[in-house]
């Protein structure tokens, strides 16, 4: 089974005066594998280079060092917008289109990509149905009249239009109340289970992390400084892992 | 009682500001003439009568000037007689320089209490004007001579021209001419670059303009005679002259000093040479009036 | 009040007298402005795009257009004419004018209207593979359309404005009884090119206002 992310001695230097050119690095080194059906869980400080790393798979920004291959294929060989349309992306704001209707914004990339109307609206409904919506009600509805955790809910579908092989995920439930949180946290649980899928998920809420990463990973400065099971970091030595675990 | 004091106060103020300027307003038409002639009299006011002068120059065409002189917000201007005599009195045209001088001199007096100072000493009509090439390819002297060419031609006027009564209308009537289009209307002084640039074919300046010798232009001879004479003269308010009679007595020194090739060396000076007007003036007087 | 019906009559006499010279003018005039305010269009949109594309030119562009409003506009048209091609007396070198001072409203406007949609937005249309063109066309144009089109609302009133003064160098349109009246001290003159202009601006205003509303997409 090819791996639906693989990631080899990723790096990202800012352009500026050090040596060859490059600035400050925010990710150094990084390297992980992403099977279908797995979750690797990205924990980490604000500014230990979590996002960027994520930013890096999707080549939204370019890296300076290192190899990423998505589902067998590499990435720096796609054009970087047919590369996107073969990730999802769900990020903390969700960005839905504000003038577009939910099915719009939903079916945008089968759309873009030219499927035929009707599968792109059997999709929706299905999408919509999966996230815990109801297509008959929600589908007509503009972004403004839901609520935060419907709005994200429409994120998540968004990103799983085209059936890619491999989610990206930054910090999704981190601008919902604590307990539509708990409740779309529990459901992305069983679609977990459900999708097969790959995914990479960054939060900074531990606890988020061990509920729903099949393999967690703390980023520290721009390092991967730990890479394991849910258990091994609970078990874990390492300074950064035990600081987590005390907060948590 | 203290507020009719303050009352009193302030009335007498205010007369007393409208009363008191001391000086003399000297205006003039916008065109170049007309500035130079402003500066001319302004001088000479300023060298004989020893009276500060403020001047009002370029202030819009023959009926502003007309409106500033009877609302006493100038003093003097130059003006011509032919001028005053169809668009401002709208008299029917005539012929006679003498006769027409009299009765602007004397119905000016008598309507708006101006004076009319004796004649400067030159003509200056207008000049319907075409390019050398065009004269002399189709054979242009007069203006009767343009009615079979004009239905393929295009004029351009200043705005006063198109609107006097001694302007456009009662030409085009005259000499029975019919162009291709309405005539396109511009500031004055941009219908000598007009004609130079053929965007227009005939425009009508001033007889004594600088440019007309140096654009190569020809003026084409009057010859059913619609245009009255233009003799420039100063026109002053009444009041004035009799208050300041030093401001009298310099301007009579002006009257016949000014021939029509002399205005139309100062004018080139001015309009080709772009030599300063005050200066032009200042050499002209020393030389002239000394 | 006698005075204003008296005035009012004595325009309404003149118009009624003079209909088909006023309709021409005001032919003129439109076209003065349409031009004027399309070509400004069809450069502006695309340059106030390419400066949300590339920021470093946004100073120096801006900055430009900022030039052209601030010079008078009689003074514009003179330094027009002596050019070479645009230059000139007519509706072409007013035209130009009038383009130059309609810029700066279209450029800003249209580079706000896509700046200020929302980064979140952007952002998830990037990462969702939209091309640059794509995310144009289906977000930022359509979000952006507002603003947009309330800079060119500016720009087109102004141009009615302004054009009044392209009659000084021989451009025609309602300016030119302006020009006749002020030459002759007429009142009626003055106010018969006035007022038909002033009603022309909010005419354009009204009308692109309503398009405004119509087309943009607002948030609610």
């Amino acid at each position: 089974m090819i791996p639906a992310l693989e990631v080899e001695g990723l790096g990202y230097a800012l352009p500026g005066k050090g040596g060859r050119g490059r600035g400050r690095s925010l990710v150094q080194d990084v390297s992980f594998t992403v099977g279908a059906g797995e979750t690797l869980v990205l924990l980490g400080r604000s500014g230990s280079g979590k996002t960027t790393t994520l930013k890096l798979v999707n080549r939204l920004l370019e890296p300076t060092a290192g190899e990423v291959r998505v589902a067998g294929e590499r990435a720096a060989d796609l054009a970087a917008t047919r590369l996107r349309r073969r990730i999802g992306y769900v990020i903390q704001e969700v960005g839905l289109f504000p003038h577009f209707t939910v099915e719009r914004n939903v079916g945008l990339v089968p759309q873009l990509d030219g499927w035929p109307p009707q599968r792109i609206a059997a999709r929706v409904r299905e999408l919509l149905a999966l996230v815990g919506l109801d297509p008959a009600t929600f589908a007509t509805r503009y972004p403004h009249e839901l609520s935060g955790g419907q709005r994200q809910r429409v994120g998540v579908a968004r990103a799983l239009a085209a059936d890619p092989p491999l989610l990206l995920l930054d910090e999704p439930f981190g601008a919902l109340d604590p307990i539509t949180r708990v409740e779309l946290q529990r459901e992305f649980q069983t679609l977990e289970g459900r999708l097969r899928k790959g995914m990479v998920f960054v939060t900074h809420d531990v606890r988020e992390g061990l509920l729903l990463g099949t393999r967690i990973g703390v980023m520290h400065e721009g390092r991967l400084a730990f890479l394991g099971t849910p258990d091994d970091f609970r078990r874990s030595d390492h300074p950064e892992c035990r600081a987590f675990m005390a907060a948590a | 009682m203290r507020r009719e004091i303050a009352l009193s106060g302030w009335i007498l103020l205010l007369a007393l500001g409208c009363a008191y300027p001391d000086r003399i307003v000297v205006g003039s038409k916008n065109f170049t003439e007309s500035d130079l002639l402003g500066e001319i009299v302004a001088q000479q006011i300023e060298r004989r009568a020893a009276l500060p002068v403020e001047r009002r120059f370029h202030l819009g065409g023959t009926f502003v000037c007309h409106h500033a002189i009877t609302a006493g917000q100038i003093d003097l201007y130059v003006e011509y007689t032919g001028t005053a005599y169809t668009a401002v009195l709208k008299f029917p045209p005539a012929l006679d320089p003498d006769s027409v001088y009299r009765a602007v001199a004397a119905e000016y007096a008598r309507r708006f209490s101006l004076s009319w100072g004796k004649p400067l000493g030159f003509d200056n009509t207008f000049a319907i004007l075409v390019r050398r090439a065009d004269a002399e390819r189709y054979g242009l002297k007069r203006i009767s001579d343009l009615a079979p060419v004009v239905p393929r031609w295009h004029a351009g006027f200043g705005y006063e021209f198109l609107e006097r009564a001694d302007g456009f209308a009662g030409l085009a009537r005259i000499y029975g001419l019919r162009f291709a289009a309405p005539p396109t209307a511009m500031d004055l002084g941009l219908t000598y670059r007009a004609l130079g640039q053929r965007k227009v074919d005939v425009i009508a300046g001033n007889s004594t303009d600088g440019q007309i010798a140096a654009l190569d232009l020809v003026a084409l001879q009057d010859d059913r005679h619609y245009f009255p004479p233009y003799q420039a003269a100063v026109v002053s308010r009444a009041p004035m002259l009799s208050r300041y009679p030093t401001v009298a007595k310099a301007l009579v020194e002006l009257e016949g000093k000014m021939p029509d090739a002399e205005m139309r060396r100062l004018n080139a000076l001015a309009d080709v040479e772009h030599r300063d007007i005050a200066i032009i003036a200042r050499d002209w007087l020393r030389a002239n009036v000394p | 009040m006698q005075g204003i019906y008296g005035g009012g009559m004595s325009l309404l006499a003149f118009f009624a007298r003079n209909s088909r010279e006023l309709l021409g003018l005001v032919g003129q005039h439109v076209y003065l402005v349409a031009i004027s305010t399309g070509a400004a269009i069809a450069i502006g949109v695309p340059l106030g795009i390419l400066l949300t594309r590339r920021p470093a030119w946004r100073g120096p562009v801006l900055g430009l257009a900022n030039v052209f409003q601030t010079v008078p506009s009689l003074a514009l048209f003179g330094f027009l004419i002596p050019l070479p091609f645009i230059g000139g007396i007519g509706a072409r070198t007013a035209i130009v004018a009038l383009v130059l001072y309609a810029l700066l409203p279209i450029v800003r406007n249209t580079y706000e209207g896509i700046a200020g949609v929302d980064p979140a937005v952007r952002e998830a249309g990037r990462g969702m593979g939209m091309t640059d063109g794509q995310l144009l066309r289906l977000v930022e144009l359509p979000l952006g359309l507002g603003v947009m089109l309330a800079g060119v609302r500016v720009a087109t009133v102004v141009s009615v404005g302004t054009a009044t003064i392209a009659a000084a160098i021989g451009a025609g349109g309602l300016g030119v009884y302006i020009f006749r009246g002020v030459a002759t001290v007429d009142d009626t003159l003055i106010l018969a090119g006035a007022l038909p202009a002033a009603l022309m601006a909010l005419a354009a205003d009204a009308l692109l206002g309503l398009a405004e509303r119509k087309l943009a997409w607002r948030s609610p």
